[in-house]
């Protein structure tokens, strides 16, 4: 089956900072959240794959062509909703979007409509008039209308109201329904992609740390809490851990471990529960930082 | 499909689908032979990740409740009705073995661990 996204032993560096080098694949059907501090080159890596900026080294793929600049065909199977809106200001939101159109033949004006109406988003106002809600939900017609395969979104929730969050989040499930489609979604706010990402990968520092089903990590994760008297070794696969007097209190990656290990141990009334997508974030790059 | 899923729970989503399902299966308001959603039309609908699905889906075709045939997608199994009571008699023993384990724990009897049985039932 052809990836959504190849990329391969992609480096791209800055005075500062330096990508990579880092592998990364997303099959078709799949949504991959894409996780990590501020700087840490999620929206390099967007920048990359949408070819605004050019990779020093590596190749990436979109739907099996290579992203070079002076093509165009991959272009037709991306959508990208990066960090900044930009508009025509002057323009009204409409006339913003029939210039876009011009660039994309599978361009669907009654796709536009749809969304517009959903979204609420008034058509006629120019767009320096527009809310930055709307902003985000005119940035987000602009890259659905031609029905891409591949959606790249940077933080696309970022400056919503609860009710705008919803109304993108619940269109971004509807367009995956097909199967074919992939997402790529940027975020520090997990909560957003809770439900919506099948895969988890964490970028720190320009390095690829972890990458794993979402599921696999929600079902390894647990907190535990114990009674023991007396000094404790080292307590398997923990990653914090906390004491007062006898109680006790750790963060495990792996809790079937952990619970053999303090079974084993002779530790009393342990008690686990589940952490939040948040929670086992917080914990994963908080190491490697 | 609607199913009730909450984030507020120590269940996760994908065996709150599974118990779901199930339980709609062994009551018998999924006859067998019925086709089940798809995949992605059950993560669609509750706002869930196809994995997800996909994994509770995957269970539930280990436990022989459901069954898949090549690109005609998924469908309840025929079951017994001896198989049904046998298999939700088993989830029964399950789900109550800790909070039962817990209680005699605490100091309670055979005798008040049934008094209290018996109470949940004629409140229904």
């Amino acid at each position: 089956m052809t990836k959504a996204i190849e990329i391969k032993e992609v480096i791209k560096t800055y005075p500062d900072f330096k990508l990579g080098p880092f592998n990364l694949d997303l099959e078709p059907g799949k949504v991959l959240a894409y996780i990590g501090p501020n700087g840490a080159g999620k929206s390099t890596t967007m920048h990359c794959l949408t070819g605004l900026v050019e990779v020093d080294q590596g190749s990436m793929k979109i739907f099996g062509k290579e992203n070079k600049p002076d093509r165009t065909d991959w272009k037709f199977d991306l959508g990208y909703v990066g960090d900044v809106h930009v508009f025509y200001e002057k323009w009204t939101a409409e006339e913003n979007l029939k210039l876009l159109k011009k660039f994309y033949p599978n361009w669907s004006d009654s796709l536009v409509n749809n969304l517009a109406d959903r979204f609420r988003l008034p058509l006629k106002k120019k767009a320096k008039d527009l809310s930055s809600g709307n902003r985000v939900k005119l940035s987000l017609i602009l890259a659905l209308a031609h029905s891409p395969k591949l959606l790249l979104l940077d933080e696309p929730t970022s400056g919503l109201d609860p009710v705008a969050r919803k109304e993108v989040l619940d269109t971004l499930f509807e367009i995956l329904e097909d199967g074919n489609r992939a997402i790529l979604y940027s975020t520090h706010v997990l909560s957003d992609i809770e439900r919506l990402a099948d895969e988890l990968a964490f970028l720190v520092d320009g390095q690829l740390i972890v990458r794993n089903e979402k599921d696999e990590l929600t079902e390894s994760w647990r907190r535990i809490s114990f009674q023991f008297k007396g000094p404790l070794a080292g307590i398997s696969s923990a990653v914090s851990y906390t004491a007062d007097d006898v109680d006790h209190q750790i963060i495990s990656r792996n809790y079937k471990d952990t619970m053999h290990h303090l079974q084993e141990t002779g530790a009393q009334n342990i008690h686990k529960t589940r952490l939040s997508i948040d929670e086992i974030a917080v914990e994963i790059m908080k190491e490697k930082m | 499909m609607l199913l009730n899923l909450t984030d507020l729970s120590d269940e996760s989503l994908q065996s709150q689908i599974i118990r779901q399902v199930r339980a709609k299966i062994l009551a018998g308001n999924l006859e067998s032979g019925i086709s089940l959603p798809s995949i992605r039309g059950l993560a669609k609908d509750n706002r869930v990740s196809v994995i997800t699905v996909q994994r509770a889906y995957e269970s539930l075709m280990r436990e022989g409740l459901i069954h898949s045939r090549r690109r005609k997608g998924f469908f309840v199994s025929e079951i017994k009705d001896t198989d049904k009571k046998e298999l939700a008699k088993q989830k029964l023993l399950e789900e109550l073995e800790r909070p039962v384990r817990a209680g005699a724990a605490e100091g309670l009897s055979k005798q008040d661990i049934l008094s209290v049985i018996k109470k949940i039932l004629s409140e229904d």
